[in-house]
């Protein structure tokens, strides 16, 4: 079943002033997120940021405090029409006890938004899923397996997936990763929201932050390596060079190796942006040994989750 | 990170016990629950005795008048044989006794389900039981908070007996026989969680139990060669105690020893299976899917097995309620004196007409029951967070509670029609003259008090949501508590009324009261209409 090319015209979700309280507490505060068609987006956020309240409101489940949320220019709370458009894993899928997987998989399929019949069962392969168990006998990693199914057979333009991989061990996090990559081919648009940041950093063409209930970041993933900053360390022998009027160069350290043989030194640095002048700096002198590190983009993320400490935000602390 | 030094195992910080822990888990799981219980059936008791002296006795027609309604097959078969009617106390044991028993038993049994197997469904006992405490403590714990509830609320029927001055002996004997009943159903419950893996059939089973007690009990009053059947009825025991007459302890001994057999087996039962399993494993079965190709048709799926249920369990009391009926109302064909007492005293019961009309009444409580749990199940549903991937399709809520609440009227509607033909079955068999016709109305007659229990479920649906059984249960069993009290006390007639059985016509014996179930049919669509209303602007929401 193509997706309909109308779909890119529009934003596959948009949140106007999205807010959403729960007695004293501000689980959103004033949401405004635009997701392309197409895109397959990141929401990634410490426990507690509201990213399944987000998730609840777009789908109706809960209804906003203020503020609107639209799936293909239909208002979220007009679910016979929006969910149309959506299929959606929920965080903690809860399965009929009673019914098998095979039984659940069929009901979904009827009262979905169309399921393709023949991927379905292909993904039943993929996922190395036994339908032929009643709900209660499936662990969680299996009930997300359940869930995954229904909603990548559906082909919906738009796929909520929260949480999805949470219970999956690491040959079907690799089948999920590959299922959402073919979504995208087929102009799928997969809103991802996990806490699993590698996850995030293979399949992820764009991410949000959410931080108590705020939305700190939106950027694409490949605009946040590029603000990566690269670590170097060089030790060099005889004298040091004057890296300090290099404009890249920041935090530079000068220290002696430990171990190290006598006369060198080590600088250590980070670079910002392109490498040619501090490496022209460099090439005079006698260097021993050069490091460049990269750190990834999880810790770029995690520099976002951790400045929640600042903020004091109690449930949003990630340990290092 | 864990300091080198922290020592291996560590103290327990706690200061009291992980087995009181668990005690006082149960009494938070019952006590609200508990309190209700005991205060509902300790004021009806207060009530009804205290002002039996002024209002029964007392009455035009006085005695005459009571003997005639206690004589009423119908009233016989709902509350026992009387057997000290002089009394203030035996008055209210007969009038009071198997209701509050009924009541208790039913609390009981399905509590126990409750904090046990439904506990253990949402997979909570998996950490409870991680604890130090072993699964036959815990579930012992639970059962043990349980029995004294039941003895509490069985205290606080003697003490409401007491109070009102009638023979200590005779109000021990009555308050015993309901804590007994209670303890009794809390080992039911308490066995049937351990034998079954879900909530549903557990509960379901426990109930069969209970309804089983009460036709033994209902043939051994109603068959004089069945007497024997009360022996194997907790409610048929209680009966045999006689309170404020002969004060018998033999029968109490037998039910407390039954008590105590069912407790003990429940908890060796706990120690014997796995968590979160039954006692036989899991099977396997093959998929249908018939039914799952709409959302209608999975409604009905999921509501087939307990309609099935409820249709044997209503089935069969209403073809015991036809089968005897003849042989109650031939008692008074014989005692023409027992019929014209009872019509002055404005009684129409000399006929299977007016009994199977008394009894049809009755058929409300069990459907209020019934629509009360289906929409139940749909809240569960929700706070199990099962909804969630259904209301992730294409299905507006108003659609679900629609289809939700289109099942249950229908499933109500079978259980009608299975109670009007088991009745005429039952009347046919022993040559009682009762049409089809005649049955089928009389159980039609009921519909808008169940329209009301099923209106009430949804409104707390929509609403209140955890309140679903207790709210739907209201118009029913609430309305049914109120009319036995309004008659026992000759409570004044704005609070009779309150009631909709106050409203119901003695179909077949007299023609339906059509303004009355227009009136109830349509408060019963406002009230829904209120209930659609809330269940669209509420969030749906996780345990």
């Amino acid at each position: 079943m193509p997706v309909p090319s109308l779909h890119h015209d529009v934003p596959a979700l948009r949140t106007e002033n999205l807010t959403k309280r729960y007695g004293r507490l501000l689980a959103l505060d004033g949401l405004d997120l635009s997701v392309a068609a197409g895109q397959v987006f990141g929401f990634l956020g410490p426990n507690g940021a509201g990213k399944s309240t987000t998730i609840r409101l777009l789908l109706g489940l809960a209804r906003p405090t203020a503020g609107r949320a639209v799936v293909f220019d239909v208002p979220a709370q007009d679910v016979a029409a929006a969910h149309a458009h959506l299929a959606y894993v929920p965080a903690d899928v809860a399965l009929w006890p009673g019914l098998t997987g095979a039984e659940i998989l069929a009901l979904l399929a009827a009262v979905g938004p169309g399921t393709d019949l023949a991927y379905r069962d292909e993904l039943v392969e993929r996922f190395a899923l036994d339908p032929s168990l009643p709900g209660r006998a499936y662990s969680s990693g299996n009930r997300q397996k359940v869930a995954l199914v229904a909603a990548f057979a559906t082909r919906a333009p738009l796929l909520v997936l929260d949480e999805p991989t949470s219970g999956l061990d690491p040959l079907m996090e690799q089948q999920f990763r590959a299922v959402v990559r073919a979504a995208r081919d087929r102009g799928q648009t997969v809103f991802l929201s996990s806490h699993q940041l590698a996850e995030v950093e293979a399949v992820c063409d764009r991410v949000a932050i959410l931080r108590a209930g705020r939305l700190v970041e939106v950027a694409d993933v490949a605009e946040l390596r590029a603000l990566h900053r690269t670590e170097v360390t060089a030790i060099v022998r005889g004298p040091v060079p004057d890296l300090r009027s290099v404009a890249a160069v920041e935090g530079l350290q000068v220290d002696v190796p430990a171990g190290g043989a006598a006369g060198t030194s080590r600088l250590r640095f980070t670079l910002t942006g392109a490498p040619a002048a501090a490496l022209r700096a460099l090439a005079p002198t006698d260097v021993v040994s050069l490091r460049l590190r990269e750190p990834g983009l999880e810790e770029v993320f995690l520099g976002y989750y951790d400045s929640a400490r600042d903020g004091g935000d109690q449930d949003a602390r990630v340990a290092p | 990170m864990i300091a080198p030094t922290a020592p291996l195992v560590a103290a327990p910080a706690a200061t009291t016990g992980p087995r009181r822990a668990v005690t006082r888990l149960a009494v938070r799981q019952v006590r609200r629950g508990a309190t209700i219980v005991t205060v509902v059936a300790g004021a009806m008791s207060a009530v009804v005795v205290a002002t039996y002296e002024g209002v029964i006795a007392g009455a035009p027609g006085g005695a005459a008048s009571l003997t005639a309604l206690a004589a009423n097959p119908a009233i016989r078969t709902l509350f026992g044989a009387p057997v000290a009617l002089d009394d203030a106390g035996g008055f209210t044991v007969w009038r009071l006794g198997t209701v509050l028993t009924v009541l208790v038993g039913t609390w009981a049994a399905l509590t126990a389900v409750r904090v046990l197997r439904g506990e253990e469904d949402t997979g909570r006992w998996d950490l409870l039981l991680a604890g130090r405490v072993p699964a036959t403590a815990a579930v012992s714990r639970h059962l043990a908070v349980l029995v004294t509830a039941v003895l509490v609320v069985g205290a606080a029927v003697t003490a409401a007996l007491l109070a009102a001055g009638t023979d200590p002996t005779g109000a021990v004997v009555h308050g015993g026989s309901i804590a007994l009943v209670g303890a009794f159903f809390v080992g039911v419950g308490g066995l049937t969680a351990q034998l079954w893996p879900s909530r549903g059939p557990a509960a379901g089973a426990a109930v069969a139990v209970l309804v089983a007690g009460l036709l033994a009990r209902m043939v051994a009053d109603g068959v004089e060669t069945l007497g024997w059947l009360g022996w194997l009825s907790p409610f048929g025991l209680v009966a045999m105690a006689r309170p404020y007459d002969t004060d018998r302890v033999l029968p109490l001994a037998v039910l407390a020893a039954a008590a105590l057999v069912v407790l003990v087996v429940a908890v060796g039962t706990a120690g014997r299976r796995d968590v979160r399993g039954g006692v036989r494993p899991t099977r396997v079965r093959r998929s249908r899917t018939a039914l799952l190709r709409s959302l209608p048709g999975s409604a009905v799926r999921a509501t087939l097995r307990p309609l099935a249920g409820w249709a044997v369990g209503i089935g069969a009391f209403f073809l015991l309620i036809g089968l005897i009926a003849e042989s109650m109302t031939r008692f008074l064909l014989d005692n023409p004196q027992f019929a014209d007492l009872a019509r002055q005293a404005g009684f129409e019961l000399d006929a299977v007409q007016g009994y199977a009309a008394t009894l049809f009444a009755l058929l409300a409580v069990p459907l209020g029951g019934f629509t009360a749990t289906r929409i139940a199940a749909l809240a569960h549903a929700e706070t199990t967070r099962r909804l969630d991937l259904l209301l992730g399709a294409p299905i507006t809520r108003l659609r679900l509670l629609a289809v939700e609440a289109g099942t249950a009227a229908g499933g109500a509607l079978a259980l009608t029609a299975t109670a009007g033909v088991a009745v005429w079955a039952g009347t046919s068999l022993t040559g009682a003259p009762l049409g089809l016709g005649a049955a089928s109305a009389g159980a039609a007659n009921t519909l808008p008090i169940t329209a009301l229990g099923l209106a009430f479920a949804l409104l707390a649906l929509g609403w209140a949501p955890r309140a679903v059984v207790a709210v739907g249960m209201v118009p029913a069993a609430g309305g049914f508590l109120l009319t036995v009290l309004a008659d026992s006390v000759d409570a004044p007639a704005w609070v009779a009324a309150l009631s909709p059985f106050t409203h119901l016509a003695p179909v077949p014996a007299a023609p339906p009261d059509v303004p009355a179930a227009v009136a109830m049919s349509v408060v019963a669509v406002g009230v829904a209409v209120l209930a659609a209303l809330g269940y669209q602007r509420r969030d749906i929401r996780g345990d």
